[in-house]
């Protein structure tokens, strides 16, 4: 809570009176306001702040001292973790010449600003970018993704602000399309969501997403994010569409949703709060065309449910990300499904009846919404998880297998797209990670 | 000392990752004392504000006198519209010396 308003422009302290969370429940004891009265009235006539009006600072440079490498490097991520600036893995100290090599990733000046971290509000440059990239064991051909990354997070229009501090575990999804992807070993394919020694870039650059998150933006477990559970937030989500295995006639993502030439290097983000795999497959003797349909009713089913973080990008965000596999898309093509008529489908048979939404005492978050496009959906029976099925997203990746799709559930109220500017020097970079890491 | 209990052989310095923070502006200034002043409430009706804010308005009341403290619902409540620019402008127009903003969880 200390962080709330320090993405005002405010100070990071505030005149408040904190309860344990108990007493925020229905049928609660509340005679603790009674008996606390006169906190409310300090923080009305006597509180002062602990921050100077004009409080801005240089961050500091760091020293610790070891007898050895390891030692020092153990130091290190003590000193960082005893600082809160760790998640727990191992981090790579970022020193200068770590940092420097980082920004060879970009032409932009290392001072230039990028806009203040919600909800702490902590400054935030290309430099701060390539600080977090370094500690996440980054390379700096990864850091025009990080920053384009990081330009869509900090747009009012993702929702950030609040989805940082709320308590819906919300984890940024980055869809990355254009030449880059593969340039720079970002996994499409199978395992795409997870660890990938051959193609390691999402993994680092989520990392330094999420080390951003949590120490420019303070979004720190139960102090400055209220995340239930905080799943998939080690890494975040940052994967490549699988353009090379794209249907003909299917646009990328980057495309469709924001406009990109097909061929722009581009970032996509969103935020989820859930992920599953849906079983898609058929088990016998189905024909193509029941095999590909039973397969769509099977992901709408699991989408028509009462749980409602849809709302949150009801109007102009997305209900969520469905991956398909590239195998799945070229059959459905062949069937004449495209992503146009998926979409449909799933906005149609994802329909929740009004009876469920009532039983489920879905009609009060309905009402209470800030959108009126979402409060006056309440009529509508049956009820429609998303206002449009434009605001589908979907995205052909995974491996090349058939029997999954995977649904990333959608708690995201805006979907940000940003081209990716690439340094001149780009393809030197490549060759160096070709000398580094071996023949993509 | 080191974990090893040697001499200090290595030094790493590193960037501090946490960045600076720029304050632009100042918190709003407190009132000297209650008595005799005008008090309003922001509710987001969440968190069992509905319960939580009266209690804390017959509170004030009874411990200050003569104090003027608005109802619950003087002002537009819900999360939707209490950080709006309007419900500002309502609170600014209303000429209340201080108000508190209820409830977050």
């Amino acid at each position: 809570m200390t962080n709330a308003v320090a993405g005002l422009g405010l100070a990071p302290d505030a005149a408040m009176v904190t309860f344990p969370i108990e007493m925020f429940l229905p049928g609660s004891d509340i005679s603790p306001v009674q008996a606390r009265k006169r906190e409310f009235y300090d923080g009305l006539t006597a509180w002062r702040s602990a921050f100077a009006a004009d409080g801005a600072g240089e961050a500091p440079m760091i020293r610790v001292e070891g007898a050895s490498v390891e030692d020092a490097f153990a130091r290190a991520n003590n000193l960082m973790l005893a600082n809160r600036w760790g998640d727990g893995l191992p981090l790579w100290p970022p020193t200068r010449q770590r940092v420097d090599w980082i920004l060879g990733g970009t032409a932009q000046p290392r001072r230039r600003p990028l806009g203040t971290f919600p909800p702490r509000g902590g400054m935030t440059t290309i430099e701060s970018c390539a600080i977090a990239l370094a500690m996440a064991g980054g390379r700096p051909e990864y850091l025009p993704v990080l920053v384009a990354a990081i330009e869509a997070f900090l747009d009012p229009e993702s929702g950030s602000a609040q989805l940082q501090a709320a308590s819906g575990s919300a984890f940024p999804v980055v869809i990355v399309n254009g030449p880059i992807g593969a340039a720079i070993r970002l996994n499409a394919g199978f395992g795409c969501l997870g660890p990938d020694p051959q193609r390691p870039a999402g993994a680092s650059i989520g990392r330094a997403l999420r080390l951003l998150q949590q120490n420019l933006g303070g979004a720190l477990p139960g102090i400055g994010t209220m995340a239930n559970y905080g799943g998939l937030r080690y890494t975040n989500v940052v994967f490549a569409e699988d353009e090379a295995n794209l249907p003909a006639g299917w646009a990328p993502h980057g495309t469709e949703r924001h406009g990109f030439a097909t061929g722009t290097s581009s970032i996509s983000l969103a935020f989820a709060n859930g992920a599953t795999n849906i079983r898609r497959r058929g088990a016998k003797k189905e024909t193509p065309e029941e095999d590909a349909l039973q397969g769509m009713y099977r992901m709408a089913d699991f989408m028509r449910t009462p749980n409602m973080p849809g709302l949150a990008g009801y109007e102009h965000g997305t209900p969520g990300v469905l991956m398909l596999p590239g195998v799945v898309a070229q059959t459905m093509a062949g069937l004449g499904w495209t992503k146009a008529s998926i979409r449909e489908f799933l906005w149609e048979h994802s329909r929740i009846s009004a009876e469920h939404l009532r039983r489920a005492g879905c009609p009060a978050w309905i009402e209470i919404d800030a959108s009126k496009v979402v409060r006056e959906s309440i009529d509508l029976d049956p009820w429609p998880i998303t206002a449009s099925p434009d605001n589908f997203i979907i995205v052909v990746a995974g491996g090349g297998h058939p029997t999954n799709s995977y649904w990333l559930q959608g708690y995201s109220p805006g979907v940000v797209g940003r081209a990716i500017e690439l340094p001149p020097a780009f393809d030197r970079l490549l060759a160096d990670a070709e000398r580094d890491l071996g023949p993509r | 000392m080191t974990l090893s209990g040697g001499p200090p052989m290595v030094t790493l310095e590193f960037h501090d990752p946490s960045g600076a923070i720029e304050v632009k502006q100042a918190h709003a200034p407190r009132v000297r004392a209650l008595a005799g002043k005008r008090i309003g409430f922001v509710s987001n009706e969440q968190w069992q504000a509905y319960r939580m804010l009266p209690l804390l308005k017959t509170l004030i009341e009874t411990d200050f006198p003569g104090i003027e403290v608005l109802p619950i619902d003087a002002f537009p409540q819900g999360n939707a519209v209490i950080g709006s620019e309007e419900t500002a402008a309502l609170v600014k127009a209303s000429g209340v010396d201080a108000v508190i903003i209820g409830n977050a969880a």
